[in-house]
């Protein structure tokens, strides 16, 4: 006992060690971004070189992981827990704004209006505040490998006519054509636009489907790849097996060393220059700023010469400072000159708060053309309907007193039936005799209480608001109301709660079954006491427990991948045509059921086997002797004894199951078109990919809870009572 | 007789082949991360078997020995917090569910069964929609980028199924043997302490390691609680290497890798005590 | 000095009255089994007496103490459980140790405490292993080494031979009779099996759903039964039980007839008579017996068979022993003051 109280002394002082932070009499700035390494690096010797030129301050730099950037900064900073300076792209500002995370920095210093354009100076400018000052850019331009191609083609219409000419397996070009961000590129190049100004989605009409039709061309002609990802384009291109590229300046970091490639301005199509989007990365003033002062200083730094010109040469950025561009190492830089020059080409990013929700409903709709699925009108129409879905106006508020007077009367009857209950002698008598029990039960029911339960709660309260991020207001049932009549569309219309809901109800009950009779079988298999290599056999088999779902569902998604995958290399090797896993829904959800039931099998083996070792073999020789085969033993003992001891596992995993955000969002991520998406899986897409409605978010999971507590009492009506032992 | 041996034969070799046939599927993934590791590109490449023509193990360095723009020796300050916070995770959920558990399983009292079903619920309700309002609360306790704000956190989350789990554990252990200690001179506690306690050790055990995994794998609440680079656990260090415009996949591997290996010495380690701690019946005698 | 009394101790389960107001003095050092069917209470009381189970009245004293609402550690007895509730954790030395630790008592007492329970019950190369490494037998003298290692006021044993096979149980019967002749302690021992009942106790406590039916000496209660359910619990084979009318002075049924003292009355009643009270009659005999089945044990032999219309076991010896069988019919008396009888509406047993 006295060692569990040393080891428990020892961890909590191991907690509370103090980590290293700047001493107090030094001004200090926080600094969040995003940035992979090399970036990172350039950045850190900017921040250094701020820091020598004003002694006393010391900025803290924090590389936030991508995937929750966006929130935290929405959570972090009106609690005061954000940064005082933060490095996003323009196309988010208004959200910024709007969310109040952002300050103003006044009027924009000399030494950097004289050095950068003006388009990307205002693209941090909203109602004529200015809220930060641009530092890189991020476009696409075209990489040629020079091995492959003296001079780089100046057209589309050239690289078709490489594909004969090149080596067989090397495609002229690759390029994510059902991405959305690269379309853009030949939809700017005819004249439109994925969102217009006043945030109406314009993927549709003729400009687009010119779009999109050249894309099919380059496609069935074999000019690019199918399906390519971006872990495919950088792998083609990086083995020569592409030609060339069309990419971001992030493609060459991931190039070989020995790889001699140019990258020059992107082709043109039909006589018309590519023009793809231009994000503007700039340095922002956080709201309630520590030291506003020397934070606008930072920002400032940062955007001038000095400050970009680290991040140029060590980041290999492509930085807004038009001085650090003539600098001559700089501009004998292909890379940096050639990006600098593609950005001057390129269209910048809609400031529109609609614009991210756009991305979505355009890739699905390329996608499903693409692969012929529809006509090209008839998918870009799809899609058009999609957006309006997601960003649907929000709903009018309502004046909550009704809702109001309704909870609280149902507060009242409760507390009411409460006190009467209380009353009554005998529930106090009884009430009295727990009182032993309760000191048992205590600390457990308030840190249940107050850190599992509460935010559930207020979770589920916010499911009666409606709006975007921070700014919700009330607007009472009419969440649930949307999502169950389907948004007044077909109730099994595309996307509609309905239809997700008959898809998690198949993905939970298949699972299950593979999972219970995979588990089954492979535990009466290990059950066998003079089974050789036992021990062997169980820890290799308990392995995919061990290891963290979300790397397991990352691996699955790669090896499902269609050209890099090993599922379509074993299958090619058996002489099947390789597969394109993600772009059906059938075959999308057998990868998702694939890694889910090897994720699951495990525990249901090692729960069988510990049930199988509680049944007294004694029933087993009375049945031999009674002359039972040992189909009829595993019939007539196993089975019957079996049953109620996996009846609270499987229980269990379907909840589980139907709540598996992991995988389905790793490895299809929806793909194709959403339909493999579960209710889950659709909840966080609200929450966080459809301009954050948090509320409706919210209505979707107190949905899923209803289902799964009605779906429960519906079960244990026959069988025992969930949550029984396990 | 001789027909009868020759298909216990058959029948072994079958049984044999199926389960090679399961570890081989259940290893394939896994080898396929080890390979991309491995890889010297660290890039994805289309192969049936997950065999790198030539091993380099610098993914594993990079991971390793990754320092931060100052100076700082990033993986081991991380790894420090992960194990510190996961351990403690374990730790203090144990505590938590220890007694109420026992308490559920040996004492008839008013709310245990409003009480065990508000648990049930708990399990049910997506966390997607918690997040945000956990934020506010570690806030408000001045919690946020602290070790033991997450630890509180993750302990609680740990807490229902580490109950539901000690619950039939502690409901398989005899009354008998805590009756005997409290003739024998203890009081219900001490019987708890000293006889209940150590007969539920294996059950512990297991439970400890499931709340050392929820610690040890989580990453979207650390991501969001957490901001300080010296705090960060390693997941997110994981999480780093895929950026939103370059995947350095084999450094991820590496440290997947990396990050699997203790859990599954754990694994290893309980893996008796696994199949009886999830079923009941782990004590006789 | 009294080991224990028990003054009117109710108990009741829910709204299920378990005990009925149980009255009981144990002599210091005498040992008293309770007996009686399953869920006669036997176990409850035994409970109440340890304090894992509180009365709801009544009143409990252990050597002149009241402990009533005292918690069992303080109610200095100890106890063996019929599943020995050896603690899984601890090895025999520590678990014959537990108790006398928690009392803190002094290692070197503590020594020879272990040292003299071990030697007594053999369990000197047993204890550094886990209960899990022992069989049976050895788990239930480790229980009884922990009971006694304590040395206290009151032993308590719920059915500590249920879970042993015959012989072992034989064994440990007698055992324990040695046990308790050589320490003398206060003992309360519950059990459903007469033939412990009998050779164990110095007094028997037949209980019956939650009442006392008989206390008193085995061979008292034995021979003396006061209630028909006494007359039937104890021996075996049970009592024979013939109703009978009673005309001048003569209790007859078909194929049966005997005397019945003066003092009894009435125009029924129900007579008893065990099977070795029989003998076979020279002649004529007050019962007229039809063999149906014969247990033949070496020495004697169990006949089963009818008198009248009524079940009838016979225990019979010599030569008839070896001859009856299927058919047979046999003239026999009851033995002289062997009967016994009972009133038909209270079953109480009239003299």
């Amino acid at each position: 006992m006295k060692r569990w109280f040393a080891l428990a002394a020892a961890l909590a002082s191991l907690c509370l060690l103090p980590s290293p932070q700047a001493s107090a009499d030094e001004t200090s700035v926080t600094l969040w971004h995003a940035y992979g390494e090399a970036e990172a690096r350039g950045l850190h010797e900017a921040i250094t070189a701020f820091e020598a030129a004003h002694p006393g301050v010391n900025v803290t730099e924090v590389a936030v992981p991508f995937g929750a950037y966006a929130s935290k900064l929405e959570s972090a900073i009106p609690t005061g827990n954000g940064p005082d300076v933060f490095i996003v792209a323009h196309d988010g500002i208004r959200t910024y704004v709007d969310g109040e995370l952002v300050a103003s920095i006044g009027p924009i210093p000399t030494a950097v209006s004289d050095d950068v354009e003006r388009g990307y100076l205002d693209a941090f400018r909203v109602d004529n505040v200015l809220y930060g000052l641009p530092i890189a850019l991020k476009c696409t331009a075209l990489y040629v490998n020079e091995a492959l191609l003296a001079t780089p083609p100046a057209s589309l219409e050239e690289f078709r006519a490489l594909a004969p000419v090149l080596a067989p397996g090397v495609s002229p070009l690759a390029f994510e054509t059902d991405s959305a961000y690269y379309a853009a590129a030949v939809l700017h190049a005819f004249g439109g636009e994925l969102l217009d100004a006043t945030g109406h989605y314009t993927f549709t009409g003729p400009s687009a489907e010119r779009t999109v039709a050249v894309l099919r061309d380059l496609v069935q002609q074999d000019v690019v790849p199918q399906d390519a990802s971006g872990a495919l384009v950088t792998q083609l291109f990086a083995s020569g097996r592409a030609a060339a590229a069309i990419s971001g300046p992030w493609l060459a970091t991931d190039l070989p060393a020995g790889l001699r490639y140019r990258v020059v301005p992107l082709p043109t199509v039909g006589g018309h220059r590519m023009r793809s989007f231009v994000s503007v990365e700039g340095a922002l003033l956080a709201r309630g700023a520590r030291d506003a002062a020397t934070s606008r200083d930072l920002i400032a730094f940062l955007a001038s010469p000095s400050g970009a010109l680290p991040r140029a040469l060590i980041g290999r950025q492509t930085v807004t400072s038009n001085a650090v561009q003539a600098d001559a190492r700089v501009a004998n830089d292909s890379l940096l000159s050639a990006f600098r020059a593609a950005a001057s080409h390129s269209v910048l990013m809609p400031t529109h708060r609609k614009m991210r929700a756009a991305f979505e409903p355009a890739n699905r709709a390329l996608r499903k053309a693409l692969e012929g699925e529809m006509p090209i009108r008839v998918a870009l129409a799809e899609g058009a309907h999609r957006f309006e879905m997601i960003t649907r106006e929000t709903m009018p508020a309502q004046n909550p007193t009704v809702f109001l007077v309704v909870v609280g009367l149902l507060f009242l009857v409760l507390t009411i039936v409460s006190i009467r209950k209380i009353a009554d002698a005998g529930m106090r008598a009884r009430i009295r005799r727990s009182w032993p029990a309760y000191r048992y039960v205590l600390h457990a029911a308030l840190a249940i209480a107050l850190l599992v339960i509460l935010p559930l709660l207020v979770g589920a309260a916010t499911s009666f608001f409606a709006g975007h991020g921070r700014d919700m207001h009330f607007v009472g049932v009419a969440n649930y109301v949307d999502i169950l009549t389907a948004q007044g569309g077909p109730i099994f219309a595309h996307g509609s709660f309905w239809l997700v809901l008959l898809v998690t109800v198949l993905w939970t009950v298949l699972n299950l079954l593979l999972h219970v009779s995979i588990g089954v079988a492979l535990a009466l298999a290990l059950h066998r006491p003079m089974l050789k290599m036992r021990g062997a056999y169980r820890v290799l088999l308990i392995l995919p427990w061990a290891v963290p779902s979300y790397v397991t569902a990352l691996a699955w998604k790669g090896m499902f991948h269609r050209q890099l995958g090993s599922v379509n290399a074993i299958l090619s090797h058996l002489g099947v045509e390789p597969v394109s896993w993600f772009a059906h829904f059938s075959t999308a959800f057998a990868a998702n059921l694939a890694t889910n039931t090897w994720l699951g099998f495990p525990f249901m083996m090692v729960v069988t086997l510990g049930a199988l070792a509680s049944i007294p073999n004694d029933l087993y020789e009375a049945a031999s002797v009674d002359g039972a085969t040992s189909w009829q033993r595993f019939r007539f003992i196993t089975l019957p004894l079996l049953g109620p001891a996996l009846a609270p596992a499987v229980a269990m995993g379907a909840v589980w199951t139907f709540n598996m955000f992991n995988v389905v969002f790793l490895v299809s991520g929806g793909e194709p078109d959403g339909t493999t998406e579960i209710l889950v899986s659709e909840a966080y897409r609200w929450a966080f990919t459809r301009s954050q409605q948090y509320g409706y978010a919210a209505a979707y999971a107190v949905l899923i809870f209803l289902l799964l507590v009605g779906g429960n009492r519906l079960l244990s009506r026959n069988t025992e009572p969930v949550g029984g032992t396990r | 007789m001789k027909q009868s041996s020759t298909r216990a034969v058959l029948v072994e070799v079958a049984i044999h082949f199926v389960l090679l046939v399961a570890v081989c599927a259940a290893l394939y993934p896994i080898l396929w991360v080890v390979s991309l590791a491995l890889a010297p590109s660290g890039a994805p490449d289309a192969r049936a078997l997950p065999i790198p023509d030539s091993i380099s193990f610098h993914s594993f360095a990079s991971v390793l020995f990754r320092q931060n723009s100052s100076g700082t020796w990033v993986f081991a300050v991380q790894l420090f917090n992960s194990v510190v916070i996961s351990l403690a995770t374990s730790f203090v959920a144990v505590a938590i569910a220890t007694p109420a558990s026992y308490a559920l399983a040996r004492f008839r009292f008013v709310g245990s069964k409003a009480g065990t079903s508000l648990l049930l619920f708990t399990q049910m309700f997506p966390g997607v929609a918690a997040s945000v309002p956990l934020y506010l609360l570690l806030d408000s306790l001045h919690l946020l980028d602290t070790r033991s704000g997450l630890i509180l956190v993750y302990a609680t989350s740990a807490v229902p199924f580490a109950i539901f789990q000690l619950r039939s554990a502690f409901e398989a252990i005899p009354r008998e043997i805590e009756e005997a200690a409290m003739v024998d001179g203890a009081t219900q506690f001490g019987a708890f302490l000293r006889v209940a306690l150590p007969a539920a050790r294996p059950a512990l055990a297991v439970t400890g390691l499931f709340a050392f995994m929820t610690a040890w794998n989580e990453f979207i609440l650390a991501a969001t609680f957490l901001s300080r680079e010296e705090m960060f656990t390693v997941p997110l260090l994981l999480n780093s290497y895929v950026s939103e415009y370059s995947a350095a996949w084999g450094n991820f591997a590496a440290g997947a890798i990396l990050v699997s290996i203790p859990v599954c010495v754990l694994f290893y380690a309980l893996q008796r005590q696994l199949a009886g701690g999830l079923t009941s019946g782990s004590v006789k005698g | 000095m009294a080991g224990l009394t028990l003054r009117n101790v109710k108990k009741v389960l829910g709204k299920t009255p378990i005990l009925h107001g149980i009255d009981l003095d144990v002599r210091d050092g005498e040992l008293v089994v309770l007996v009686g069917p399953s869920g006669c209470g036997k176990s409850t009381l035994l409970r109440t007496i340890a304090g894992l189970e509180v009365p709801d009245e009544g009143e409990i004293r252990i050597a002149d103490r009241d402990v009533t609402h005292l918690p069992p550690r303080e109610r200095d007895v100890s106890m063996v459980f019929q599943s020995y509730a050896l603690y899984p954790h601890l090895t025999v030395r520590d678990n014959l140790a537990f108790g006398l630790k928690l009392r803190g008592a002094s290692a070197q007492t503590i020594e020879e405490r272990i040292g003299e329970v071990s030697s007594m019950l053999e369990l000197t190369p047993l204890l550094e292993r886990f209960p899990r490494q022992l069989s049976g037998g050895q788990r239930q003298r480790v229980a009884m080494g922990r009971a006694v290692a304590r040395h206290p006021a009151l032993f308590l044993f719920d059915e500590p031979l249920s879970n042993l096979d015959a012989a072992l149980r034989a064994e440990v019967r007698v055992e324990i009779k040695r046990l308790h002749d050589r320490l003398h302690a206060t003992t309360i021992y519950v059990t459903h099996d007469q033939v412990e009942a009998m050779t164990l106790a110095d007094r028997l406590v037949v209980l019956r759903a939650g009442r006392v039916e008989q206390i008193g000496a085995p061979l008292e209660v034995y021979e003396k039964p006061r209630t028909l359910f006494v007359a039937g619990f104890l021996g075996s084979p049970a009592m024979n039980f013939i109703p009978a009318s009673i005309d001048s002075g003569i209790a007859r049924a078909k194929d049966f007839a005997v005397h019945v003292p003066a003092s009894i009355g009435g125009p029924t009643v129900t007579v008893g008579v065990r099977s070795e009270d029989v003998v076979v009659a020279e002649s004529d005999g007050q019962l007229r017996f039809v063999v149906d089945v014969v247990e033949r044990l070496g020495f004697d032999c169990h006949a089963y068979g009818k008198v009248g219309d009524v079940s009838f076991v016979a225990r019979l010896n010599g030569e008839v022993a070896r001859t009856a069988m299927r058919g047979t019919v046999i003239a026999l008396n009851v033995r002289d003051g062997k009967a016994h009888f009972f009133d038909v509406q209270s079953g109480d047993a009239v003299q």
